[in-house]
């Protein structure tokens, strides 16, 4: 998806977001750890000068894990070098950014199984266990 | 009246997992511009919600706002929003054609009446019916016909919502906008030459998931997206502040992303949301790459005297009539000191 | 037409012929007044160096009145300069000029400009404060003393709400502050705020009588 990187200006001017961001980070970070409460960070709704965001990834940093979702396009998962500091970046199918976030939780809402998905899995597995021959109920350890 | 499924049943039909869904709301949380925390809300109204009808209507428009809206990188719209909601008439997208598309725009005003939401793009001319006509039918008989039974109208794109183009001077087809018409129904004005796709999207995402229209500005356009100045929310701003601006389009200033304010930057008077939004699934907004603010979201901003003209420029005429009014004072002065020295003689006189 | 147009239209137009017309019907009236007659022989010639000696010597205050008038003259100064700063280097004005003088000249940064324009206002209420208190002076102020600092503050202080906003729309604070202006480009001309045009005139015109009449300038 070449097309769709950004074209960026050739010099870099920060205005200013990414320090008080990172702030904001610190203390959502304390209401995590003192009060259980997590907060999510759209950036879509703040005015980043070019070049800006990537700044702020970079001083996120990457960290220890990194999980791919593929549901109605790509969605990359990742903590950043700040554990409890998630970084969203949703793609439609198109492979177009719809959605970028940050989020101050221990496991992201998205990464966990869905009670309703768990549900579907369910029914899904039980249909082809019912249809299934002796071979695959043997293999089910049944 | 036929049974209508939510937006829930669609998603399952079509495979969507609930992470899927998740996604797709806390993208339309975001399209919203709402804070992620509203996200659970989101999904449970989404999920009750019905796909409304739409009829969407062409006028004196260059169907650039079409052109932007199936281009929106909202939660791929073409694949949710649009089934999500029942597109029912569109000339340019439907396959129908001739009377079999006005039987289809027919057929979907009774089943829906009083429940649809008309979209308008392009101004409707006044001066002569012939001007724009569609199967036959004038603009405006074609578009208070449609809006009779709608819920609420969407006027897309500047023509259809202050006049636009065909409505700048002179004006020749007496182009209006749909607020000057409809008065009797809600309508929203989704301003821009075009409009920013998602911002379309938005408002069509909010009346799925509220079953409401969005609080509006003066001018009736989304609080949410045009509730700041292009001026306030850009990232060019502490250049203005410093003093710092472009002359020209390609000295030191502009090469170093300078305030363009001295090159006719509209950004000050014109809301929209271009500086956070942005275009291009959110590439950049014109003034990141490198061209004033149009103003082209704002009322008339065909008539604002010249893009290229800074905003706190005078708009005056030629310098004839200054020079006549000072002919006129200089006149004036000397038959004023022709008084006075009357008045002086006679005092001397006195004296 | 909106409250904008019309203001960065008709009225600043309407504005800028009444104040041409006004300033050189003044103008124009009293230099074209007939010299008054001298009655005593001319001490010294009076010519033009003279003038230009007093247009300076003015600036300050004569020695036996310095203590007397410090507060109001510096208060004065300020209200000056700051709203000289405030009209001639805040860059959009500049952008003003330019749009009908053809050159521009470079401008300030913005808090400079915003530190001015405060600067200006305190001085210009403190001032009126003073006229208001001091009894000799609130004897011999009339409506043109209160509508000419009226007219002077109304830009500035219009100007000033700009960057703060205060819940008003921009683009009618803009039409505001344009009619603010035009409303002091029209009134400008006529009453005291004339000195703005007359100043040197009459310094210059002091000063020649005086020299000519020996005394000391």
């Amino acid at each position: 998806m070449n097309s769709q990187k950004p074209v960026r200006s050739a010099i870099p001017y920060s205005r200013g977001n990414v320090k008080p961001l990172l702030n904001e980070i610190i203390h959502a970070l304390d209401r995590l750890l003192d009060d259980d409460e997590p907060t999510a960070i759209d950036l879509a709704s703040l005015p980043f000068a070019p070049g800006e965001l990537e700044e702020l990834e970079r001083a996120l940093g990457h960290g220890e894990l990194k999980a791919e979702l593929d549901a109605l396009g790509k969605s990359v998962i990742r903590e950043t070098a700040y554990p409890g500091v998630w970084w969203l970046e949703h793609r439609n199918t198109a492979g177009e950014i719809v959605g970028r976030y940050i989020e101050i939780t221990r496991t992201p809402e998205i990464l966990m199984s869905q009670d309703a998905d768990i549900g579907a899995g369910r029914a899904r597995l039980r249909d082809s266990f019912d249809n299934s021959g002796p071979e695959f109920n043997k293999e089910a350890g049944k | 009246m036929k049974t209508i499924p939510t937006l829930g049943d669609i998603l399952q039909a079509q495979g969507v997992s609930r992470r899927g869904f998740m996604k797709y709301c806390a993208a339309t949380a975001s399209l919203l511009a709402l804070p992620p925390a509203m996200v659970p809300r989101i999904a449970n109204a989404l999920e009750q919600a019905r796909r409304p009808s739409v009829i969407w209507l062409s006028f004196q428009e260059c169907t650039g706002c079409t052109e932007s809206l199936t281009r929106s990188s909202s939660p791929t719209l073409e694949g949710l929003i649009f089934d999500s909601i029942s597109l029912d008439y569109h000339h340019t997208l439907q396959a129908a054609s001739g009377d079999a598309a006005e039987a289809a725009r027919h057929a979907a005003m009774e089943e829906n009446m009083g429940q649809y939401l008309v979209l308008v793009d392009g101004s409707i001319p006044m001066g002569n019916p012939g001007f724009s006509t569609i199967a036959g039918i004038s603009n405006y008989d074609m578009l208070m016909e449609t809006v009779e039974g709608a819920a609420a109208v969407v006027a897309i794109g500047s023509c259809a919502a202050f006049g636009g183009i065909p409505g700048a001077n002179p004006n020749p087809t007496g182009a209006v906008s749909v607020q000057d018409l409809v008065k009797d129904k809600p309508v929203v004005n989704v301003p821009g030459c075009p409009p920013i796709p998602m911002v379309i999207t938005a408002v069509l995402a909010q009346f799925l998931t509220f079953g409401q229209l969005p609080e509006l500005d003066i001018h009736g356009r989304p609080m949410a997206f045009f509730g700041q100045t292009i001026h306030d929310r850009c990232y060019r701003r502490p250049f203005y502040e410093q003093g710092k601006f472009a002359e020209t389009f390609d000295d030191e200033g502009a090469r170093k992303g300078w305030c363009l304010f001295k090159l006719g930057c509209k950004g000050p008077i014109t809301y929209n949301a271009c500086a956070t939004v942005k275009w291009n699934a959110g590439t950049s907004f014109p003034i990141e790459s490198g061209h004033p603010c149009l103003g082209c979201s704002e009322p008339g901003f065909w008539d604002k005297g010249g893009f290229y003209a800074p905003l706190s420029t005078g708009k005056f005429d030629s310098g004839e009539k200054l020079a006549g009014a000072a002919v006129a004072g200089v006149a004036l002065g000397a038959a004023a000191a022709v008084a006075g020295r009357r008045r002086q003689a006679k005092y001397t006189k006195e004296a | 037409m909106d409250l904008l147009d019309f203001a960065r239209g008709p009225a600043l137009q309407v504005a800028a012929y009444i104040l041409v017309a006004g300033v050189l019907w003044r103008l124009v009236g009293i230099i074209m007044l007939k010299e008054k007659p001298e009655f005593s022989e001319p001490r010294k010639p009076g010519g033009f160096m003279a003038a230009l000696k007093v247009i300076y010597t003015r600036s300050f205050t004569a020695a036996p009145f310095k203590r007397a008038t410090l507060y109001p003259k510096m208060l004065a100064y300020v209200l000056h300069i700051g709203f000289f700063v405030v009209i001639f280097l805040f860059v959009p004005h500049i952008v003003f000029f330019e749009g009908f003088l053809g050159f521009d000249w470079p401008g300030l940064p913005n808090n400079l400009i915003y530190l001015s324009g405060v600067a200006a206002v305190v001085a210009g209420i403190a001032l009126l404060v003073r006229r208001l208190t001091h009894p000799v002076l609130k004897l011999i102020s009339n409506f043109d003393d209160y509508f000419s600092w009226f007219v002077t503050l109304l830009p500035i202080v219009t100007g000033l709400m700009m960057p703060v906003r205060m819940g008003v729309r921009y683009e009618t604070l803009l039409a505001i502050h344009i009619l603010s202006v035009a409303v002091l480009m029209i009134w400008l001309p006529f009453g005291k705020l004339g000195h703005t045009f007359l100043v040197f005139v009459t310094r210059g015109t002091t000063g020649m009588v005086f020299e000519r009449r020996g005394a000391k300038t």
